[in-house]
């Protein structure tokens, strides 16, 4: 035999009527059903997005989804978690708080609670760095930026996670025209969360692209010196490269003329200004004095050794050639006196002969009888 | 282009430690089921109201 056990209402835990509603809160239940449904679709798109590190985007699913069910403890820890990645310990604080109001046994954001109490110095340091944001903020707001900036650069220092803080800093330099440093900054949101929409829309208007800023998501923040420089670089610098755009002509030529005046003339905040012009001297100067150093150190040398080279191989090509043409002297030396002992022979042969030859120029007239008898004679 | 007084608004103080109490209470926001209760209790006010008006013109 079945039996048949009693629905209970999700919403108060009483019994359910057999016409659908609760008997105490008198809820209709498919009603609730269907949105602790839809709380449930919700939550796991927003666990996807955080997944991803789409964290802006898994805040948005995850407040759907406790607009559906704010008892949805899944969801509350969640967003809690994303709160604590994203630098914002009390809203974090808060979510888990409520998650264990809700369900107080078998919860996760119980751990989170006691780890967070464990840490005493915590909740110290996450004071004072709501505090100096809060006082980053004003310092903003009353134009003081650099002030600003020295700020929020101490809270970032002592919670690198903090994306609002980030984004106010981005904001800031872009608003002195540092737009290198405001991309930096931006670059560091987007490696915290990947489709922060603030930060990409700063980004595109600082005149970066898409493919820009997926690449920027690539790229290593690691030792982008962000935080680490000194009061000098805090101040406003003109970058040539990258310009917001200008909506009027007009506004266009003042900008042109600001980036002039900033191009030559960087604000040291409370130290007066400094002008560019002074030091142009010092680097001229610095950069001859490398290029010689270049040409003494680098090119000299190799140049030198070149030349040895050749002085060597064109030695050795004289020498082979002289011993050669040496050579060839000695044998025509030798043929020259043989040639000489041969002549002296011949002449000597012909000194020490007792009958001279007949004369035979006469040949033409005929030979005479005396001369016949020599021939025979001679014979 | 980028407004920064507008752009600065964007920007909340955030709350202090002493100030959860407060984040948790803005926290709680309203659900479906806050909405459920709240028309149920009307309904049963108003049929309350209108058996009590049938009784009175009885």
């Amino acid at each position: 035999m079945a039996i048949n056990r009693p629905v209970l209402c999700p919403n108060c835990g009483a019994q359910v009527k057999k016409t659908g509603y609760c008997s105490s809160c008198y809820m209709p239940i498919d009603v609730l059903r269907k949105a602790y449904n839809t709380s449930d679709y919700h939550y796991n798109i927003g666990l996807d997005k955080a997944i991803a590190r789409d964290l802006s985007g898994a805040i948005e699913s995850l407040n759907m989804s406790l607009r559906y069910n704010k008892k949805n403890v899944m969801s509350r820890n969640l967003l809690g978690l994303i709160y604590y990645e994203m630098g914002e310990v009390v809203m974090a604080l808060s979510h888990w708080v409520m998650s264990v109001n809700y369900q107080n046994n078998d919860n996760l954001a119980e751990k989170y609670l006691k780890l967070l109490r464990k840490d005493a110095t915590l909740l110290d340091s996450v004071d004072q760095i709501a505090k100096k944001f809060n006082m980053a903020l004003g310092y903003a707001g009353s134009a003081d930026y650099d002030l600003a900036i020295l700020q929020i650069k101490t809270v970032l220092s002592a919670n690198p996670h903090f994306v609002k803080g980030y984004l106010l800093l981005a904001l800031l330099y872009i608003q002195v025209n540092n737009y290198e440093k405001a991309r930096t900054t931006l670059r560091r949101v987007l490696k915290i969360d990947k489709a922060n929409p603030i930060a990409i829309h700063y980004l595109h208007e600082m005149g970066d692209t898409d493919e820009n800023i997926i690449q920027m998501r690539k790229e290593s923040v690691e030792n982008d010196g962000l935080l680490e420089d000194a009061y000098a670089e805090e101040v406003s610098v003109a970058e040539a490269n990258a310009k917001p755009v200008s909506d009027s002509p007009i506004k266009r030529l003042v900008g042109v003329i600001e980036d002039r005046y900033r191009k030559t003339t960087v604000k040291t905040g409370e130290f007066g200004e400094m002008r560019f012009a002074h030091y142009s001297g010092i680097y001229v100067l610095v950069g001859l004095v490398l290029g010689v150093l270049l040409l003494f150190f680098v090119v000299v040398p190799a140049q030198k050794r070149n030349l040895r080279k050749e002085n060597i191989n064109l030695t050795k090509e004289y020498s082979e050639e002289i011993s050669a043409k040496n050579a060839e002297i000695a044998a025509l030396g030798e043929e020259i006196e043989s040639l000489q002992n041969q002549l002296e022979e011949i002449l000597y042969s012909h000194d020490n002969a007792d009958n001279p030859l007949p004369d035979y120029s006469d040949l033409e007239h005929g030979l005479s009888d005396e001369d016949i008898d020599m021939i025979i004679q001679f014979e | 282009m980028i407004v920064f007084e507008e752009e600065l608004k964007r920007f909340q103080p955030i709350p202090e430690v002493s100030q959860a109490e407060e984040a948790i209470y803005s926290n709680d926001l309203r659900d479906i089921s806050d909405i459920l209760t709240q028309v149920t209790t009307e309904l049963k006010n108003a049929n309350s109201d209108a058996q009590l008006g049938g009784i009175i013109r009885r």
